[in-house]
Formats: structure tokens, sequence, C-alpha cells
């Protein structure tokens, strides 16, 4: 009990002094800028009460697991198949290096123009946010396999479909999750841009909305939630990326 | 002891025409512009252990995976059981220098994994993977993963996996150059005593002298760039071969007979810049 409370001491403390912090800085500060942390959580409670918090969050994961959940689909086994496959690799890199480093706002007035206002178009946001990050880490991942144990499929005399089930995709899924990690974070980034630039719905339109009513409170109420998802899924991530990886040790 | 009344030799030898398990004709291997070996003929027997010494770089390696169907050949044929190998095919087992062990499956399911592949039944996995781990002595360690056992057990498990499909041609490509020395010794030994159990025809491709002659019925001596074969030595040791055979005069002569056919090679190639292959 001392034990772990001593492991963890530096991160309450620093808890402690954000918190701190906050509150003093918010009560100091205008309320146009900066409410404090007692306030926003008063504000989240009323926004939780009324019912509209649960709605726009309903509404908004469903956008961020559309996009992910495609991300996902299209990223890992894309990323296994260029590794596996030379030429289109080769054809395909440059593309997705120059998309991976293009801030995917920039895309966004294209997708408006294209595709206009729906869900899909804003789920095609979070995707292009998402997916690069899984599909460069996947394909890396699946191009440091060691030659021997493919030689080892191909002297057993496996098929290319069980080459894929048994050698590629088990040695692969510990890397493909490290970009995993990394796109649940660009998702809620392509997420909340979606619902500011495209039609605004869900948290992002509690933001706005709180924003356009200089009701600080609720913007920052709305932040903190989105914040707080964003931990818990880099959690998970983290958990699932460990779960895969054991072997690796 | 006499050669011929060891019950366990096996009177095929593989010279003669009959109980040839593996049989290559004229083969070369080039890549790009640099030939690995040219014009290698080789008649194998059945049951018996034929070994390959060679330097560095003189691409003994490189044969072993063309005679398991891995890599295509430039010139030249290679016949196993009756069958023109162009790819890995059914009867023969490699055992890899590295292990090739899957980090991700246990000791079971690496030693299963060749069965099935061969498309063993749920029934025949059950039944042959628990005999061939107790066979290398790896009988408890079923759960544990790779990374958890020594390298001396990794490769237990990998001669287990290629032992479970039940070869009746065993490719050995350095199975024990990545353990150490002692583990070796005790490896070698555990070989012997399983091949004796259960005869099988074998290359068994190394760079060290000491274990080809132990090992093998006949040593070959690859040798030259391109590398081709310097000389073909018959081991005239009684089997089983057991620690007794090290101490024997008539090892230590051989040893020495395959060492000096080596050596001017060894010397050249020590001093050679880049190394090669």
């Amino acid at each position: 009990m001392t034990e772990s409370l001593r492991r963890h001491a530096p991160l309450l403390l620093s808890l402690a002094a954000g918190t701190a912090l906050w509150e003093i800085a918010g009560r100091r500060a205008s309320a146009a800028f900066l409410v404090p942390l007692s306030e926003t959580l008063v504000r989240l409670w009323e926004i939780a009460a009324s019912g509209q918090l649960w709605e726009q969050f309903v509404s908004s994961a469903a956008l961020f697991l559309t996009g992910f959940a495609l991300a996902l689909a299209i990223g890992m086994p894309l990323g296994m198949l260029l590794a596996r496959m030379r030429v289109l690799r080769v054809a395909l890199e440059p593309y997705i290096m120059i998309l991976y480093a293009t801030p995917m706002v920039a895309l966004i007035p294209f997708i408006l123009s294209l595709m206009g206002f729906g869900f899909a178009p804003k789920a095609l946001v979070v995707f292009l946010f998402a997916v690069f990050p899984v599909l460069y880490n996947t394909i890396e991942g699946a191009r440091s396999i060691k030659p021997e144990l493919i030689e080892v499929a191909r002297s057993f005399r496996s098929s290319e479909w069980k080459l894929w089930c048994d050698v590629m995709v088990p040695y692969t899924l510990p890397f493909a999750m490290t970009g995993v990690r990394q796109a649940i974070g660009r998702g809620l980034v392509g997420m909340v841009a979606a619902e500011f630039f495209l039609s605004a719905t869900g948290l992002g339109q509690l933001i706005m909305t709180a924003g356009q009513n200089f009701d600080t409170g609720g913007v920052f109420a709305a932040i903190l939630v989105i914040g707080l998802i964003g931990v818990g899924l880099m959690r998970v991530g983290l958990m699932l990326e460990q779960r895969f990886a054991r072997w690796r040790d | 002891m006499d050669a011929i009344a060891s019950p366990s030799v096996p009177d095929v030898k593989g010279a003669s025409g009959a109980g040839v398990r593996i049989r290559v004709r004229g083969l070369a291997k080039r890549y790009g512009a640099l030939e690995v070996f040219r014009s290698i003929d080789l008649d194998v027997g059945d049951c018996e252990i034929l070994s390959i010494v060679g330097p560095s770089g003189c691409g003994k390696t490189t044969l072993l995976r063309c005679i398991d169907g891995l890599i295509p050949v430039d010139e030249g044929e290679i016949w196993v059981n009756g069958t023109r190998v162009t790819q890995p095919i059914a009867g023969m087992a490699m055992v890899f220098q590295h292990f090739g062990l899957f980090p991700w499956k246990t000791v079971y399911g690496n030693v299963a994994y060749g069965l099935k592949m061969a498309g063993a039944s749920k029934a025949e996995i059950a039944e042959r993977v628990p005999h061939f781990i107790a066979m290398v002595g790896l009988k408890g360690f079923e759960n544990a993963y790779p990374y958890q056992i020594s390298g001396g057990m990794q490769q237990r498990c990998g001669l287990a996996r290629a032992l479970a499909v039940e070869p009746s041609v065993l490719l050995m490509d350095e199975p024990f150059a990545a353990v150490d020395a002692q583990t070796r010794e005790i490896l070698q030994f555990e070989l012997l005593r399983i091949w004796e159990q259960r005869p099988t025809t074998m290359l068994f491709v190394t760079h060290s002298i000491e274990e080809a002659v132990l090992m093998g019925d006949r040593v070959i001596v690859l040798k030259g760039r391109p590398s081709s074969i310097a000389e073909t030595i018959v081991v005239d040791l009684p089997r089983p071969r057991t620690r007794e055979t090290l101490r024997e005069p008539r090892f230590a002569a051989l040893r020495e007979h395959v060492w000096s056919t080596l050596l001017s090679e060894a010397r050249r190639a020590e001093f050679e810049v880049g190394g090669g292959l």
C-alpha cells in the first residue's frame, strides 16, 4: 500500500498541482477566457443532467468508431499486402508518405465540396486522420519479419493464405498496434475537426455552441470529456499492444 | 569393431543406384554475376548421413536450400524420393540454423506447425506432438514460449517440429552453430541417439569439421569460388557413435584428413577482403 503510494506520488502531486493551478488561474482570469475547474465541473454536471452530453457523445462515438474501424480494416491488411508485394509498395509508397505528412485539415474543404455535409464525409475525415499511422506502422512491422520464418513456412509447404494466418498476421499485430495507438489520438482530432468544419454535431457542436454563447465553462467541460476519452482509449490501445507483444521480450 | 558388423549401419550407400533418396546432377547457382557453386553431383542413400563442410561463404547453406526447393537453381536437377524438386515437397523437413521458431507460438504450437501444414487431423496432432516433444527431451515445456527457454531447448523444439512430420529426408542447416559449445556437444549426441532410434536420410551442413566427421557416413568438402565438391571422404567409423568415437585414432585421422583438404582454402578465405556471401 505505502509502496504503491510512493510509486504514484509524483503523478498524484502533479495532478494536484495542475488542478490547483487551473482553479487559481480560473478565479483570477476573465470568465471570457478561463473559468475555474470547479465551475467547469458544475457546467459538466448540468450538461450531463440535461441529457445533452450523452446524446452528443453517442453521435461523436458513432462517427469516431466508423472512421476508426475503416482505418483498421483497410490500413492493416493493405499494410501487410504492401510489405509482401514489393512492386505495389514501391508504386504506392510516395503517395502514402505525402498523405501521411499532409495536415489532413487541409483536405477538409475539398471533401466538403466533393461530398457535402453528411455523415459519410465526416467519417471519411476521421478515416483519413487515422489510417496513415496504422498503414505506416503495419508496413514497417511486416517488413521486419525475419526471412527465416517465411522460409520455415515455405519449407513446411504452407499455402499463401496459411502463411498470412500463421506468420504475417501474428508477427505484424504488435507493430500495427503501435500505429493503432497513434491513430486514436489523430482520429479524435479528425472527429472534432469534422464536427467543426463540416456540420456541427456531437461533442464538437457542444464546444461550438458553448463558445458562441460565451459559455466558457461549457467549452472546457466538452474539452475535458474529449481529453478523458482520448486518455482512456490510449490506455486500452497500450494494453492491447502489450497483450499482442508478450513474445517480443 | 568392424563398421559392417554394426547393425545400424545402412547397407545401402550413396554411390549405389538402388535406395537413393537424394540425387543431384550438375547443379549450379548464381546470384547475378556471382557464381555460388557449379557442377555439384550428389547421391545420398537411404538412411545415410551426408555431411557437407566448407569455409564460410562456400554456398553450403544455399545448396541445402536448393535441395529443399526454397531457392531455384540455374542449372542441373534435384531428385528426392524420385520426385523432381522445384519447390518444397512432402517427405522432407529442414532444421534451421537460427531455429526458425514462431515466437508467438508455444513449444507445443511450434512442434504442431509442420503437422498442421501437412494437413494432419486434430487427433493425429494431439497424439504425435507429445511423442516428439518427449523424444527431444522437452517434456514439461509444452506451454513455454521460445523466449522463455534456452537456445539449446529452442533447437530441440526445431528438431521435434521437423521429426514430427516423419520425413524420409532431414535437412540440417548448421543446426548447432547458434548454441554454446557444451550444449552443442550434448545436442550432437542427442541427435545421434534419435537417429539410431529412427534412422532417416540426412544432409548435415556444418562448418565444424569434427561435427561433420562425427555425424556423417560420408563428408563432402566444398571448395573454391565458385565452389564445387573438392573431395568426398568415407567415414568408416562404427555406429552407434558415442563420446567414445571422439577418442578413436581413426576419428582423429579422418578429422585431420578433412582439415588438410580444407586448409588451403580456409587460409585464403580468411585473408580475403569482404568475405563474400
